[in-house]
Formats: C-alpha cells, structure tokens, sequence
C-alpha cells in the first residue's frame, strides 16, 4: 500500500501534539515545566502504562479488554492484605503476579475455548470483578504502603525507580512483539484470524497468551497501585479500565487488529497524561476532566481513520 | 433452520423465567404477590428502552454497539432538568426537548461511526466520556429538581389498572412498535440483511450507511426516553442518571438473543432478556441480596448466556 502524505504526518501527528500540549500548559502553569511535577506525573502514570502495554498486544491481535481496571483492585485488595499480614514484598509481588495472570487467564479461556466475543467475555468480567471486590472489601477500607522502593514514587538522583519498571516492561514487550516469532504471530492473528490459522500459528494458544501477559502486567500494576493510592476501596482500580484503552488508540494502534506497536502506546499515554496533569495545573474545573479525554480519544482515532481510508476493506470486518 | 433457532432462543429463555420466578418465591414469600410482581417493572421500564436501543444498534452489524447509551441517558436527563427548571418550560415540552437531545447525541455517534467511519466501539467509548462530562459540566454536578407541574409525576409515579403507567403506556407500546417495524416494514427487514452482510446489502441495493445511521438515531431517542420516565419517576434530574447502565443493556439485549455482530435477534428476545433480569434482580433484592452482587450475577449471565448460545449453535450444525 503507498502511504499517503497523510499517513506518513499520522507518525509525527503525536510527538507534534505533544510538545503543543507542554508549550500551551508551561505558558498557563509556572509549576507545570518543572523536574518534580514531570517525576509526579512518571510516578502517577505508572501503573496505567503497564495495563496499556499488555492491552496494547490484546488490541494489536484483535481484542479487547474492559475488565482490567477492576481486575487491578481485586489484586490490589490481595497485595495490600498480604501486606498489612506483615509478608515479604517479595511474596507479595509474586502473589500479585499469580492472581493477575489468573484473572487474565480467565478472561483468554472465555475467548479461546468458549469462543465469547472479547467485548462481551471481559465486560461480563469486569462486573464479576467488581463484584468480587465488593465482596473482599466488606465496607473494610484497606491502606496501605508501598510495596518496595522499586515499586514507589521513591526517587534516585530525582528520577523515580518506579521509572525502571516500565522501560524494561516496554523494552521486554516491544523485543517481544517485534524480534519473536511469538510477535510476528500476534500480527499475523490480528490482521487475519483465519489465514493466521491456516498458516499454522496455533491462534488459540497465542491469543490466550496475551491475555495472561495482560493479567501479569495488572497484577504488576497493582501492586505499584496501593503504593500510589495508599487505600483499597470497592471502587478501586474502575478509573484505569477506559484511560488505559484510550492510551492504546490514541497511540495508534487500530483497534481492528493487526497493526500498532507498544512504543505508539507509549506516545499516547504520555499525551494524555500529560494532559491531565496540565489541566489540573492550568486551574480546569474536574468536571470538565472526561470531556477533554473524550475529545482527545475521537480527534486522535479521526485522524488515523481518516489517514487510512485508502484501505476500506478492513472498515467492513466485523469487530468484535 | 434460523428462524428453529430463534423459536429455541425465545422457548429458552420463557422457561428460565418460570424457574427463576419458582426459585425466587422460595426465597422469599412476598415474591409472588402481584404488588411486588407489578412494582418490579417500574424499575424494568428505563432499563427496557435501553435495552431496545442497544439491541436495534447491535443487529445492525459492523461491530455496532453503543457504550454511551448511558451517558447519552445522563445528558437528556440534563437537558431536561435545564428545559423544565432553569428555562421553566412545561415539563412535557422539556420532555420533548430531552427526547430530541437523545436524537442528536445518537445522531453525533451515527457521523462518527458512518460518516468518519470510526469503529462504534472507540466512537462511543469517547462520547461515553464526553457526554457524560458534558451533563455534569451543564448541570454543574448537582441534581435539579423541582418540575413536578403538570401532572408530570403521573408518567412515573401512577399505575393503571396496578400496572405502572411507564410500563403500559411507555414500553409495552414502544416494544410492539418496535416488533412491527422490524417484521412489518422494509426498513425493519433491511435492518438484517445490513447486520447479516453490509457488503450483500449493499449489492442488493439497500443504503447501509443510511440504515446504520437511523438505528443509532433511534437508540438517541430511546435513552432520552428513558431519561424522561426515569426523571418523573424519581421526580428528580441527576446528571448521572444513567451511569453504568450501558452494562445492563447490553447484558439483557445479549441474554436475550441479539448476536453481538448482528444480524440475529429478536424484540421479543429482548423483552424477554428483560424480563429475566427484572426477576433476578427483584428476587435478590426482596432475598436481601445487595445491588453489588447484582451486578457480579448479572455478569456471569451475560458471559454464560453466549457461552450457552455458542453451544446450542454448534451442536445444531452439526
């Protein structure tokens, strides 16, 4: 396919936006250009981007996930009992790890063996989740510390740990998606299932894969989330589902499968990241918080779409 | 062969009412007294248009579905507390203008979706955030109240005959319409030739866009709708009226036989997706089973009903 003057402006579309965003909010907000609110906004977005960076490989094969956010507070419930039971962090990262690959598992299981459309699978799921939370948590607020340095807002030479976190996560999953075979496969599943499978990648086994990964990273992301929050409610963990989609396709990568790349995910979180940080600075109402965010999601997805009209068989696959 | 499975489906789900109502009046025994069976559907009747618009943008195909039927609820309710208290209109004028909000909100993701060709999915997860925003924004994150005139509190507050006004005069009537225009009409027919094949509708000369786009106009006006049977019932306008509800809607439209990439469902399935849920949900609440376990329950039944299809459907082909 040619690529039209468009889409080739469609990859320096973000990194142009970006540095509008931090032009407009260092000129509204004296506090916004400096090291410590940008170490805030790392420490703050630091779970979510490692939810965005495993939903990235379920959107890339054609999926999709809106149970992450409550799945995050269940294991955040876990973690933070296991914590305040005076355990190693150690244990419980690993305890963490567990049951965030299980409750991701669960959701690979719905899609692959009992063939739920992803949409219906992880949104029947994510009120299951909620449920469950809600039963944990028993009108019993759990507080709690960060898990470990690493894990923290705790900062070395000003730049906080919790930063290594999410470059080897990126790091680990773009080698992953873009030099293993394991990758090529997830590509090929999600620009077309059926030749995928006739190929001979073995789509079930790969599908249910990302979806495990997923759940890894939201156990991960949990337990940097208690450290951050401080307290784990019934509603815990609700706000990341939507954000950590949004972060994916305002990147880039199409929600139609089979194209888009973790380090896209990168760019679209730190745009809107940034986006909320500033607007808190520049003195916006909260109120007016979804509204920005929503506009963001359509304008970006817009502009992609609209780059890539040339290509119109793929507006008439199905979804989901 | 698809009209046997579509009998089945409706079969299935008449017998899961029966069970459930038998267990329910186990658990409790004021399940079964008519005042409780009757009090039920006022609760059902916003839940059931929802329910509609979602199954109508479902069965339209192309990965149809709309995330922000809820919001949509939110901001009609809005422009409706506005209309009657701020502007002091006649309640039943601000009704209309609420019905018309949710028209051009459905008509907003309609250009999104069609004209931009957008997929609905990410379409309507913005304006999910959007409208949603726009009604606390509006409404300043306050509820309005204060339009009890003209006799409006009789659309939610009355029964007829011990039926709830909104449910004999409001969804039942809606629902048979909607039954009518779907078998009875071209464009209701033309509806599943798009949700089965946009490409052999296409060739077959019906205007998908066109289509698609009035289904999303409809499932508009229905959540405005029910944010105008929700305001006189509660007698109150809150800006997050319908929040969380797109969950339910898409549950009972599912449940009640709407295939999620279209083409396959009935309204009747639907009203009776609705029904079901009504009965799980009022028999937990009369067992003294919280509104949170609820929404657990009624995920598990949205995830086994596709499980369950899924199986009956490929037993069948063999």
């Amino acid at each position: 396919m040619p690529e039209s003057a468009l889409s080739r402006a469609r990859l320096f579309l973000l990194p142009a936006l970006l540095i509008a965003e931090i032009i407009v909010f260092a000129s509204l907000s004296p506090r916004f250009l400096t090291a410590d609110n940008f170490a805030n906004i790392v420490i703050n977005a630091s779970d979510l981007a490692l939810i965005a960076a495993g939903l990235t490989l379920v959107i890339i094969l054609g999926g999709i996930d809106v149970s992450t956010g409550y799945a995050v507070g269940v294991v955040a419930w876990i973690a933070a009992k296991l914590m305040s039971a005076g355990q190693p962090a150690i244990v419980v990262v690993l305890v963490s790890l567990v049951a965030g690959a299980l409750l991701g598992s669960i959701n690979g299981l719905l899609t692959t063996v009992a063939k739920v459309p992803p949409i219906i699978a992880t949104l029947g799921m994510a009120a299951v989740f909620q449920t469950v939370l809600f039963g944990l948590w028993n009108s019993n607020d759990l507080f709690a510390t960060p898990v470990a340095p690493l894990l923290s807002g705790q900062r070395f030479l000003g730049v906080p740990m919790v930063l290594a976190i999410v470059i080897v996560v990126y790091a680990l999953l773009w080698w992953l998606s873009r030099k293993r075979r394991f990758g090529r496969n997830v590509y090929a599943i999600g620009s077309n299932p059926e030749a995928a499978s006739l190929s001979g990648i073995r789509s079930r086994l790969v599908v249910f894969a990302c979806y495990a990964i997923l759940g890894l990273l939201v156990g991960l992301a949990a337990t940097i989330y208690i450290g951050r929050v401080g307290v784990v409610q019934a509603s815990t963990g609700n706000e990341l589902t939507l954000l950590a989609i949004a972060a994916v396709v305002v990147g880039g990568t199409s929600i139609l499968g089979g194209e888009g790349s973790v380090l896209r995910t990168l760019g679209g979180l730190a745009f809107i990241v940034v986006l909320q940080n500033g607007i808190v600075l520049a003195g916006v109402p909260p109120l007016w918080n979804g509204l920005i965010i929503g506009l963001t999601i359509l304008l970006a997805v817009s502009v992609d779409v609209l780059a890539k009209r040339g290509d119109s068989r793929k507006l008439f696959r199905r979804l989901a | 062969m698809n009209r046997l499975s579509l009998t089945d489906r409706r079969l299935f789900l008449v017998v899961l009412i029966v069970l459930l109502g038998v267990v329910m009046s186990f658990l409790s025994p004021y399940f079964l007294r008519a005042e409780n069976l009757l009090s039920m559907t006022q609760y059902g009747a916003v839940l059931g248009l929802l329910a509609l618009g979602q199954a109508f943008v479902i069965l339209g195909g192309g990965g149809g579905i709309d995330l922000s039927i809820g919001s949509t609820m939110s901001l009609s309710t809005v422009a409706f507390g506005l209309t009657a208290v701020n502007l002091g209109l006649d309640p039943w004028l601000a009704a209309v203008v609420a019905i018309a909000a949710g028209a051009v909100l459905g008509a907003a993701n309609a250009f999104l979706i069609n004209v931009l060709r957008l997929p609905p999915l990410i379409a309507t997860l913005g304006t999910l955030y959007l409208y949603s925003s726009l009604a606390l924004v509006l409404s300043g994150g306050v509820d309005i109240n204060g339009f009890d005139r003209s006799g409006f509190a009789y659309l939610g507050q009355s029964k007829v005959a011990g039926i709830p006004f909104q449910v004999l005069f409001v969804l039942v009537p809606v629902f048979i319409l909607a039954a009518l225009y779907m078998v009875r009409t071209r464009q209701g027919r033309q509806i599943y030739e798009v949700g089965n094949g946009s490409i052999t509708a296409a060739l077959a000369g019906v205007h998908v866009r066109r289509v698609r786009t009035s289904l999303y106009v409809y499932s508009g006006m229905l959540a405005g709708l029910a944010a105008v049977v929700n305001a006189s019932w509660l007698l109150n306008a809150k800006p997050t009226a319908g929040a969380g509800m797109e969950l339910q809607a898409i549950t009972i439209a599912v449940l009640g036989g709407v295939v999620i990439t279209g083409g396959v469902g009935t309204v009747l399935g639907t009203f009776l997706g609705l029904t079901v849920v009504i009965v799980l949900n009022s028999g937990l609440q009369l067992a003294g089973v919280g509104n949170t376990w609820q929404i657990g329950l009624l995920g598990a039944v949205l995830v086994g009903s596709v499980v369950l299809n899924n199986i009956v459907g490929r037993r069948r082909t063999r």
